[in-house]
């Protein structure tokens, strides 16, 4: 079990949850687990581009991005690009 | 039961709902819903009263949103693709239409990269149109700042197979088979930036409108121009003299009950997106688009305001606008603009509808 953190908009898409605890064997499985998973990906299964998905504190991309393994792991942490003015 | 006008103001940050009385002394400004999204586009269906709207985000990609219940709640539809053989994926949803009345539950979605989807099951699933996607053309289309974004889509009322769509910049398409093939009729409308001016596609429609009680005639703010066009786009007659201050602007209005009447709101020119002369003003003309006169009494004595394509509404009592610097404005009786709401965040769309509750 892995607990996936969700930036503050994607939780005001589902139900305004930002924890969700998932079982999953990877970080793509993980993220396609939550409730607005189909705002994470693109139609061919890539991650948007301006999402940045932290592992136990580890950049995910450079583990294998969605196939970056969670055995042992505890949190997915999902951070949204920072926009400034 | 009160009746008004409801228009739903899309920004660039949610939507808000703007509803007026029919005593015509008041907005009320309710909103944002789909707070956080940009609302390229919303409008309701007629047929049943669900509210649809073009919604994208930065980070999390095109969406197409349905409520059922006047705005409360929103539904997002299965995820809006494009096939992988295609090459391509969705970068934004742009126009929303309803289907025709006979056609409960069928919509069309205008997207980019210049794609024109439908949906048989009021929404909830998309599937591309393959006359459009796989155009024998598209390789001569190309994008412009906002995308290759397809922003207009018309239905011909008096004829359930004919409808167009326009592309930015691939011109006007009109289909005659109920869009399984796609001509294009861009005859006489110009592109100034190429090589040959008057090219058979490629052109940069901003918006087209067809007068419903005037089904062949089509109306198009272009790039390069006003246009007119009363042989349902086979030919075009460019109308952008005659007391324009310029050729330059995104959207159009009509008047439902006048087909020789139209709006347009000038802008200084495609590099300068904003009022000419520091005077926001919207233009009409009575006569067809041989002569064009200013609208500006309320208006803003000093303003350098940019009105998008997708920002302006007409229906057959007024005409509605909405800027980038979040003003909405709509015309009262007497002729003079009202400015209903502001300092919205930067308004994207604006669709109005008769509403009662």
């Amino acid at each position: 079990m892995v607990q996936v953190v969700v930036p503050g908009f994607l939780a005001a898409q589902a139900d305004g949850r930002r924890h969700f605890d998932v079982e999953a064997e990877t970080v793509g499985e993980a993220m396609r687990a939550l409730p607005a998973a189909d705002l994470l990906f693109n139609e061919r299964g890539e991650w948007n581009r301006y999402l940045n998905v932290f592992v136990d504190g580890r950049d995910a991309r450079e583990r294998g991005g969605p196939a970056c393994p969670l055995a042992g792991a505890r949190e997915v942490l999902i951070v949204a690009m920072l926009a400034g003015g | 039961m009160a009746v008004g006008v409801l228009a739903l103001v899309g920004t660039r940050k949610g939507l808000f709902l703007l509803e007026r009385d029919d005593d015509r002394r008041g907005w009320r400004v309710d909103g944002p819903v789909l707070d956080g999204w940009g609302v390229y586009h919303a409008a309701v269906d007629a047929r049943d009263g669900t509210f649809y709207a073009a919604a994208n985000h930065v980070v999390y990609g095109p969406t197409v949103q349905r409520s059922a219940d006047g705005g409360k709640t929103w539904e997002r539809s299965k995820k809006i693709g494009l096939p992988a053989w295609s090459g391509l994926t969705v970068n934004a949803a742009w126009h929303i239409a309803p289907g025709r009345p006979q056609q409960p539950g069928t919509l069309y979605l205008g997207a980019d990269p210049g794609v024109l989807f439908r949906s048989d099951d009021a929404g909830e699933t998309w599937q591309p149109n393959p006359g459009i996607l796989e155009h024998p053309t598209r390789k001569h289309w190309f994008p412009g700042a906002g995308g290759l974004c397809c922003d207009s889509i018309q239905l011909d009322p008096g004829d359930p197979q004919r409808m167009y769509v326009c592309i930015t910049s691939a011109g006007t398409l009109r289909s005659e088979d109920g869009g399984q093939t796609w001509l294009p009729v861009n005859k006489n409308v110009a592109h100034d930036y190429l090589p040959n001016p008057y090219p058979d596609i490629g052109q940069c429609v901003h918006k087209l409108l067809l007068h419903p009680a005037r089904p062949e005639r089509l109306w198009q703010q272009n790039h390069f121009g006003v246009y007119r066009s009363d042989n349902r786009g086979d030919s075009w007659e460019r109308l952008d003299g005659n007391g324009l201050p310029t050729s330059f602007g995104y959207p159009i209005m009509i008047d439902p009950k006048d087909p020789d009447k139209a709006f347009v709101i000038p802008e200084r020119s495609p590099e300068y997106h904003y009022s000419p002369n520091g005077r926001l003003a919207v233009y009409r003309t009575r006569d067809g688009g041989q002569t064009w006169e200013e609208m500006s009494d309320g208006l803003p004595g000093q303003a350098w305001a940019a009105v998008l394509r997708e920002a302006s509404a007409s229906d057959a009592d007024s005409l509605y606008f909405g800027t980038q610097s979040g003003s909405f404005f709509a015309l009262a009786e007497g002729e003079r603009w009202v400015e209903a709401a502001r300092h919205l965040p930067p308004i994207l769309s604006v669709e109005v509808t008769q509403w009662s509750r």
